[in-house]
């Protein structure tokens, strides 16, 4: 962080590809659209490098990065809950894998769950924070990142005992 | 369901990716460091707009259907008009241009593409008009030598006097055709698709959008209706809007997709600037200017971050145009408020601010670049006029009855749009 605020391109470079994947990932997991996915990880970045002389060093840039790209992810799909003309169109278009494929069951399940809920579990359960790091992340109360854990874990576990059920049979 | 393996699940379930995306995202973030860092190769790469082709569309069409009242309203030149000498040659410093009676000549010269209620007609720099045939759309080739025309599902090359070279059918209805500035190409909308044809009228083809007949627009490859836009720069780089309203840059010859990035919400019009260095968006609430990488850098065409003019709050930008040999950029702006509407024009240049020329009273409509950049032709359908602005010294012109020059029918018919002012000599 300390050579990318210095101008070292290669440091930029580093950083970049140290968590292109991971931003992305969570975003798509949020969004559930690859190219608003993209759009999201892309900006985040270059929120980052806008911040980059203002960046505290002591700070850790991971969280900071996520913190981005779930708010972003999260305004996205509220937008596009509101976009009802493109839903039904669209979800015949989108390239889940198939069924019976490893995560298949648990992404179509991910993506039933509200927004709000899908943001928590990917920050929880895919980026590893704490609730607490979360509620400071989506400034929410920290009960309100409990329930809604708990909530949106409820209605995964369903998907993963089918997809155990699954895997055993292959 | 334990926490380890929903970790698992989630980190290795398999998502899409779209292709290259990580690729295109470092270009563009690895863009966005060098300019903050001012690496001069970016910067001195930049060029003036120095394309030949015109560039600009119409916004929604707010003016049209306005009383007849208007026709009493008076010309305010802007307070703000000193100011201008700047960056534009001088101000608009005309006094109320008074109304010729019919067009004679087209100040400045070039002839105008006009499409009217029976069909697009061509004036040329004397005034003379030639109706082309009962065609819903048309515009320009980059010299003017051809004109193309679009109805049902017909994309027709014409000569200027309305000799057709050739036609198509293409298998849905046919909108938006646009040449490519080296006029080899023309890319044009047909139903769901985004198809492009050589200019000679062979090898039509898809570019982009639905395939099977019957089946749904996938909205995140299908074109929306918003007119594609060739790059200035001859690398057969087209931009076009998708329907889940996402900027695309494709490859005409390949149909890869060489940028992407989200479109202004509720996109209406866009088209490169600059010498194809950036890429103008424009919606009724909005003007944004997004930085492509110029010509012969290696990460071309990466699209950086999008910069916003400012249209101030409650306005509705009617139209926007963009000057063809200068960075600047013209928006008919109308504000609605209790006691009625007032207009202004307003000239951008993006990083530097922005100028009104013109303010009146109740709606214009379309701006429109005169070929040398230094007029500007301003519709004001609610009093049925044209408006010729000059930029620089000189004196405007005013043209009344419009609608009635361009309906020898006398039928009522609604104003004439402006689809070219072509071409620089």
């Amino acid at each position: 962080m300390r050579e990318a605020q210095e101008g070292s391109e290669a440091a930029m470079a580093r950083l970049y590809a140290l968590h292109w994947r991971g931003a992305y990932r969570a975003a798509y997991l949020v969004v559930h659209d690859a190219a608003a996915a993209e759009d999201i990880a892309q900006d985040a970045f270059l929120a980052a490098v806008d911040a980059l002389d203002r960046f505290d060093r002591r700070r850790p840039f991971r969280p900071w990065l996520h913190r981005i790209v779930v708010n972003r992810a999260l305004d996205w799909a509220r937008r596009e809950a509101l976009r009802r003309r493109v839903d039904a169109a669209e979800s015949a278009f989108e390239p889940l894998p198939p069924p019976g494929e490893i995560g298949g069951e648990m992404i179509a399940a991910l993506k039933e769950l509200p927004a709000e809920q899908r943001a928590v579990v990917v920050l929880r359960h895919l980026l590893e924070y704490t609730p607490g790091e979360i509620a400071r992340m989506l400034e929410l109360p920290r009960g309100t990142v409990n329930s809604r854990l708990r909530r949106g874990l409820d209605r995964l576990r369903e998907a993963a005992e089918t997809e155990q059920l699954a895997e055993e049979r292959r | 369901m334990n926490g380890d393996k929903l970790h698992r699940a989630l980190r290795e379930m398999p998502i899409p990716e779209p292709p290259e995306a990580e690729e295109r995202g470092r270009r563009i973030v690895a863009a966005a460091y060098a300019e903050r860092r001012g690496d001069s190769e970016l910067r001195g790469a930049m060029t003036p707009l120095t394309s030949e082709r015109r560039s600009r569309r119409p916004i929604p069409r707010l003016a049209l259907g306005l009383s007849l009242a208007a026709l009493l309203a008076v010309l305010l030149l802007s307070p703000a008009g000193a100011a201008v000498r700047n960056w534009v040659d001088d101000a608009f410093t005309a006094s109320t241009p008074r109304p010729e009676p019919t067009l004679t000549k087209v100040p400045g010269g070039g002839k105008l593409l006009v499409q009217t209620g029976e069909g697009p007609v061509v004036v040329q720099p004397d005034g003379s008009k030639r109706l082309l045939g009962d065609y819903e759309g048309a515009s320009w080739s980059p010299h003017g030598l051809f004109v193309a025309a679009v109805k049902g599902r017909t994309l027709s090359a014409l000569e200027p006097d309305g000799t057709p070279r050739w036609s198509i059918t293409a298998a849905q209805r046919v909108a938006v055709p646009r040449w490519s500035p080296s006029g080899e190409r023309i890319a044009y909308r047909s139903g769901f698709d985004l198809r492009v044809i050589a200019g000679d009228g062979s090898e039509d083809r898809l570019l982009a959008g639905s395939t099977p007949a019957g089946t749904p627009p996938d909205g995140r490859i299908s074109p929306a209706y918003v007119p594609p836009a060739w790059s200035p720069t001859g690398e057969n780089e087209l931009a076009y809007v998708t329907g889940a309203g996402r900027l695309r840059i494709l490859d005409s010859e390949t149909g890869a997709v060489l940028a992407g990035a989200p479109a202004l919400h509720k996109i209406t019009w866009m088209d490169w600037a600059d010498g194809g260095s950036k890429i103008l968006e424009a919606s009724p609430g909005a003007l944004r200017v997004r930085r492509v990488l110029p010509a012969g850098h290696p990460s071309r065409p990466a699209l950086g971050k999008p910069r916003r003019l400012s249209v101030p709050p409650g306005a509705t930008v009617v139209d926007a145009a963009l000057a063809p040999q200068r960075p600047l950029v013209a928006a008919s702006i109308t504000y609605w408020h209790k006691h009625g509407t007032h207009s202004e024009i307003v000239v951008f240049r993006p990083g530097k601010g922005s100028r009104i020329l013109l303010t009146v009273p109740g709606s214009l409509g379309q701006v429109e670049w005169s070929p040398d950049g230094r007029r500007l032709l301003v519709s004001w359908p609610g009093a049925n006029q044209w408006l010729f602005l000059p930029l620089g010294r000189g004196r405007g012109h005013a043209v009344a009855n419009v609608s009635r020059a361009f309906s020898p029918s006398r039928r009522p018919t609604s104003f004439p749009q402006l689809e070219g002012w072509c071409c620089r000599r």
